[in-house]
């Protein structure tokens, strides 16, 4: 009887044996007692492949809706041999499963698919981003009155954008909640902003330069910049409206490096944290 | 090292508490049920924010808590995934826990995860490496934990002690407490052949600290018996006889109903938990 192999060598082989069906296993080492060794391992494989199957399927239930269990199964299949879970923490499967989506010629024939699963993504995002201390819209609107470049604004954690070329939140909210009618689909793209709100999360498509003003402060670029970037899309475009609105909806956040203005502090200071 | 339980955490009462999952937080939160204590994975925690935070800042308030850790994989023979044990810490110092527990068991090598909880073999390596990462994890956590024996399919050759004396002698060699499954040591006696009698008069008594419970289903077409630890079902009729022996061996001890699939009613878990009280109440009424 050959003997074990050492812990290491032994768990490199297990694991090897769960992410492909290819590999053999530590089947020297396991004790059949009236089974294969193989079929032993088999249940591992299978369990394996069911806990974290289930969790992208519960990450991603629009795109499972979209491409039903059998091929959503497949492909979450060789989504794991592709991008092996990285994390004890099973919250953290799943971030390139849009990209492993695109990369699927079987999937060509349906573009949006991969952007659907980039909102799902941001959803679960934005359901665990963390909680941060607000900033009033009566504080917005007084920081705008002493002039907008000295104003830092930040955006609540839980806030994501997708901008995409497909009607991205309509085929979403088709999937998730079908109607009897169908979907028409106009081809147009959707804008979507993304936040938690009252421990649910929310999505909608603002015009064109709203969305542009929350994309560039997502992605820290300033305000003035984020200004501009909105009046691009409309020369009309009221950035105290969409800042206030913002606030109103409680995803303006006091900036870890307050910004050197007197009246911002002091109403941040003022706010019961969320 | 020996490690106390945390300056101002309090004893976990003596009584039947359930395993907390997603589909009755908003329950528990609203209606805030007799429930003797929660239990929650603890990495369901682990995001900075969300809705189960919100919601266990205000559960806690209500009810003692044991955080069951799944993720930790303290049995692997890499070292331990720091960037876990210091967010576990975390978690540890802001909700107090009456508990803390993981399980006797690996999942992850080289930087990938199974999500599983993978059986260990029974060897003096794999004790050395079990008792040197308890210590790792109690001396960050500046508390005991609990460890738990898990259920599992297979054996490895070449083992050198058996599943009760590896429990024991790793418990004992590191300080931690034992979360003694009950429904895994009955699930182990089928899939390996072996009297759970036996296993349960082996443990250490003095350190056992928690019971889970849960249900199995029983894998078939198989050549020989099977059972899967699904946590899928009420907990097994031959599994109350086997709890009511360690209550009688071990005296009344906290208890946990654990149900992960198919999830029913509240209420069901419920009249689990009345039921495992029953067992306990009946002992202390042997004992006056």
């Amino acid at each position: 009887m050959p003997a074990a192999p050492a812990l290491p060598e032994l768990q490199r082989r297990f694991l090897a044996a769960l992410y492909d069906d290819a590999e053999p296993g530590p089947v020297a080492a396991i004790a059949g007692n009236g089974l294969e060794p193989d079929a032993r391992l088999r249940i591992y494989r299978h369990s394996c492949n069911e806990i974290q199957t289930g969790a992208l399927r519960a990450a991603y239930p629009a795109v499972l809706a979209l491409v039903g269990a059998a091929f959503f199964d497949q492909t979450a299949r060789g989504y794991r041999r592709a991008h092996p879970s990285g994390s004890g923490n099973l919250q953290g499967l799943g971030a390139d499963f849009a990209d492993h989506l695109e990369s699927l010629s079987a999937l060509a024939g349906f573009p949006y698919l991969p952007d659907v699963a980039r909102l799902e993504w941001r959803r679960q995002l934005s359901a665990l981003a963390a909680e941060a201390e607000l900033v009033t819209p009566d504080a917005i609107t007084q920081q705008l009155a002493s002039g907008e470049g000295s104003i830092e604004i930040k955006l609540h954690p839980s806030v994501h954008t997708l901008d995409s070329q497909h009607p991205v939140l309509t085929i979403w909210r088709y999937a998730t909640d079908p109607t009897p009618e169908g979907l028409q689909l106009t081809g147009d793209g959707e804008q979507v902003v993304l936040w938690r709100e009252d421990g649910e999360i929310a999505m909608d498509t603002p015009d064109a330069a709203s969305f542009a003003c929350i994309d560039a402060l997502l992605h820290g670029k300033t305000l003035g910049h984020a200004h501009a970037a909105a009046k691009a899309q409309d020369s009309n475009f009221d950035l105290s409206a969409c800042l206030v609105s913002l606030a109103e909806h409680g995803l303006v956040v006091a900036s870890p490096h307050p910004a050197p203005t007197r009246n911002l502090r002091h109403a941040a200071d003022a706010m019961p944290a969320r | 090292m020996t490690h106390q339980v945390a300056t101002g955490v309090q004893p976990m009462p003596v009584a039947a508490g359930i395993g907390l999952r997603a589909p009755h937080v908003t329950r528990v939160l609203i209606e805030r049920p007799p429930i003797a204590w929660l239990e929650t994975h603890a990495e369901n925690l682990f995001a900075a924010g969300g809705s189960l935070h919100n919601a266990m800042h205000q559960i806690r308030a209500d009810y003692p808590l044991s955080l069951h850790g799944v993720g930790l994989s303290l049995g692997s023979a890499d070292d331990l995934n720091t960037t876990h044990l210091q967010r576990l810490r975390s978690l540890v110092e802001h909700y107090q826990p009456e508990l803390v527990s993981e399980h006797l068991c690996w999942g992850a090598i080289g930087g990938r995860h199974s999500n599983d909880l993978l059986p260990m073999p029974f060897t003096e390596e794999a004790v050395n490496l079990m008792v040197s990462r308890i210590g790792q994890v109690q001396d960050t956590l500046k508390r005991q934990i609990l460890v738990e024996n898990i259920s599992t399919y297979l054996r490895f050759r070449g083992g050198e002690y058996s599943e009760w004396e590896f429990v024991s002698t790793v418990v004992r060699r590191s300080g931690c407490g034992l979360l003694c499954d009950v429904n895994n040591i009955y699930v182990n006696s089928v899939n390996h052949d072996f009297d759970p009698h036996v296993y349960l008069r082996a443990l250490p008594r003095e350190a056992i600290q928690e019971i889970h419970l849960a249900g199995f289903t029983r894998k078939e077409g198989l050549p020989v018996p099977l059972l899967i630890d699904s946590h899928s079902r009420r907990v097994d009729a031959k599994v109350w006889d086997l709890y009511a022996e360690a209550i009688d061996l071990f005296g009344p001890i906290p208890t946990l109903i654990e149900w992960d699939q198919d999830i029913p009613e509240l209420e069901v878990l419920l009249d689990e938990a009345a039921h495992a009280e029953e067992v306990l109440d009946a002992r202390r009424a042997r004992a006056a």
